[in-house]
């Protein structure tokens, strides 16, 4: 053994130990002798032209490929482009591992070039950050940081790698690489509490299952299933849980998207939430005040937040789901499932109306439906904007674990999620078609990564939902402030599949009905990233926007 | 008949409510929805209208609404809006007797401020 750069320790750990095999980075001077090792290595670097869709990528894959996902940035404004998407990630609790550029310790306090307190300012958004200031310590550091993503509730975590640090050499043999620990300690309710719960399941007449992120980030495809099939519950899976177990399963109400779920928790009995936070996407506490409530979750301290629960059960899900299924009795809620998807189709008239009519304008839904019926649900779909995260959420269905993901309608509210997610969907499942559709608000976020599609060649497809507005701004401000008074809300008419043909990949126009399948056709048989830039009806509102009005209305 | 003397009576609940119940003003002070209930074959049928805290109503069909309730027929409809219980909606919309039309959210609202007029 001899001489090892600290860039280079750094790739070398992420390599052997954490075996990482994709990276997402935008290159800068501080970060150059990682970048350098992650090619010596052979760990591969998707860099991207916005150091946010580099985090949101790397989110992303943490959810598609349920490891951590790596992101790389440079010092600075690298850091500072990186925080948007180091926020959402927090926010919905993904482990991602971000490996941050900073000016040298050295010329601390001298005016270093993109000298600035990083720390402090990642602090409240990461569930663990450091800065590393030894070469032989760099391994040690990282094996915390990616310990730390990962265990108990994931989160994102910040490691600061000074160039003091990695442009210097240190004796290869000097420095251990911690092994990585591959056992899991599995948190698991009192027995007690388990029965407890189980007599609450058992007694149920219309219990309704709610399952979250923490469903799929536990991996417990097997113990959900049979949980939920000896208890015979609907169920709607949502966020990162979406998927778990496929859209088209008997028990599933996820063909009524939202409202399916709004309609079926008033009449429920009984709610049990796996994973899942009672937010203001649930609408905290609103559609459920009669029912039981039993939760799931690896953090105590949501057991009763937004909602005083009946019955609290601490633990990873997997483990939870295994041992209530040893008890709880075999039950059958087939006539309440029968009764509930009745009642909801029939809220649902319009919206099932709307899917299977051609339209002129183009009806969003009808869009969505056209899009389904090309792809079916073996494809990953993603919905990225304000209306068209209710479109996506209402229409598209995948057989695939996190096969739909709104991106934008978690918690951060993040528009430009859509594109970084699809391309992170299409590394980590190249067979498989990748649809993301986006509003034409937050398609300008990141549609410069249409450039890093071209370049590493990620053929993902963008249907824009283009209705020339901030749609839901546009229709949120009709609603409160007038139809004529509305304010920065308006876009325009504008050729975004020109600006992707630009850049090197395929684009179409659509504006009929009938243009919609040959479109998406073209674009699959192009094998190029592609953009079917779509008009749509402008004047559609969706519930969504409703909601998203009444909650900032009502004060 | 019933149903056409229900719906006035509910209508003028309501506006009797928009002047009087502060929680029920409060409610409907930022809303702009207007509401229809009809049956399958039209009449009898009847507008809510809510504008920013007023409050109107106008007897007879029209296709000027964001969400329509559309009952079965005039009898079902008198049962299940004079129900105490709270699943009525529901249920009945689960047997095929109630469809929504347009944005069914507006229908929940619509439910919540009957309450609270009440």
């Amino acid at each position: 053994m001899g001489k090892i750069y600290g860039g280079h320790l750094a790739a070398k750990y992420l390599k052997e130990i954490q075996n990482v095999k994709m990276v997402f980075t935008l290159s800068g001077g501080h970060i150059e002798n990682i970048l350098d090792g992650l090619n010596k290595y052979g760990i591969r670097t998707i860099d991207v032209r916005h150091e946010q869709a580099a985090a949101m990528m790397a989110h992303a894959w943490s959810i598609y490929k349920n490891e951590p996902g790596v992101c790389l940035v440079t010092a600075g404004p690298g850091f500072t482009n990186a925080l948007t998407g180091i926020v959402n990630a927090y926010l919905d609790s993904a482990p991602l591992v971000v490996l941050c550029g900073r000016h040298p310790i050295r010329d601390d306090l001298t005016g270093a070039l993109q000298e600035m307190n990083q720390i402090d300012m990642v602090k409240p958004v990461t569930k663990w950050c450091a800065t590393c200031y030894d070469i032989k310590r760099i391994p040690e550091y990282l094996s915390l940081a990616f310990k730390q993503a990962t265990s108990g509730r994931p989160g994102p975590v910040f490691l600061e790698l000074p160039p003091d640090i990695l442009f210097i050499q240190t004796d290869e043999e000097n420095v251990a690489l911690p092994p990585k620990r591959d056992h899991k300690t599995a948190l698991c309710p009192d027995p007690v509490a388990i029965s407890e719960a189980v007599k609450i399941i058992d007694s149920a007449k219309q219990p309704l299952f709610i399952g979250g992120s923490g469903v799929g980030f536990s991996g417990c495809k097997k113990e959900l299933e049979a949980f939920i099939e000896k208890t015979g519950m609907p169920f709607a899976l949502l966020n990162n849980g979406r998927g778990t177990l496929p859209d088209n399963h008997p028990l599933s109400i996820s063909d009524g998207g939202f409202t399916g779920i709004t309609t079926g928790l008033p009449q429920a009995d009984l709610v049990v939430l796996a994973g899942i936070r009672l937010n203001w996407v649930m609408q905290g506490t609103k559609l459920f005040p009669q029912a039981k409530v039993v939760r799931i979750d690896i953090a105590e301290h949501e057991i009763d937040r937004n909602r005083a629960t009946d019955l609290g059960l601490v633990g990873d899900c997997k483990q939870v789901f295994g041992e209530l299924t040893q008890k709880v009795k075999k039950n059958d809620h087939s006539q309440w499932l029968n009764t509930l998807q009745n009642a909801y189709k029939a809220f649902m008239t319009t919206e099932l109306e709307k899917r299977t009519t051609p339209s002129d304008p183009i009806h969003p839904l009808r869009l969505v439906d056209r899009i389904m019926e090309v792809f079916g649900t073996d494809a990953f779909y993603v919905a990225d904007g304000g209306d068209t995260c209710y479109w996506g959420l209402a229409g598209f269905q995948s057989a695939h674990p996190s096969g739909v993901q709104i991106t934008a309608g978690s918690l951060l509210g993040c528009l430009g999620t859509g594109i970084p997610f699809a391309l992170a969907a299409k590394l980590a499942h190249p067979d498989k078609p990748v649809i993301v559709l986006n509003g034409d608000g937050s398609f300008g976020f990141n549609s410069m990564e249409f450039d890093t599609a071209v370049r590493h060649n990620i053929p993902i497809i963008c249907v824009v939902n283009n209705d020339c507005a901030w749609g839901m701004i546009k229709h949120s401000q009709e609603m409160s402030l007038g139809p004529d008074r509305c304010t920065c809300s308006e876009l325009g008419l504008r050729r975004y599949e020109k600006m992707v043909e630009g850049l090197g990949g395929h684009g179409e126009y659509v504006t009929q009905d009938q243009e919609i399948v040959p479109a998406l056709q073209r674009a699959v048989a192009s094998g190029k990233p592609s953009c079917i830039n779509v008009v749509t009806d402008h004047t559609v509102t969706s519930p969504a926007t409703v909601i998203f009005y009444q909650n900032l209305s009502n004060f | 008949m019933k149903l056409s003397f229900l719906l006035f009576f509910l209508a003028q609940a309501l506006k009797i409510a928009s002047v009087t119940n502060s929680k029920f003003k409060k409610y409907i002070a930022n809303a702009s929805v207007k509401i229809l209930i009809k049956t399958e074959a039209g009449p009898p049928a009847r507008l809510f209208v809510f504008d920013k805290g007023k409050f109107h109503s106008v007897s007879g069909n029209t296709n000027d609404f964001d969400v329509a309730l559309v009952w079965k027929d005039p009898n079902t409809a008198f049962s299940v809006m004079t129900s105490k219980s709270g699943d009525a909606s529901f249920k009945a919309a689960a047997q095929g007797k109630l469809k929504v039309i347009g944005m069914s959210l507006y229908a929940q609202w619509f439910e919540d401020a009957i309450k609270l007029a009440l």
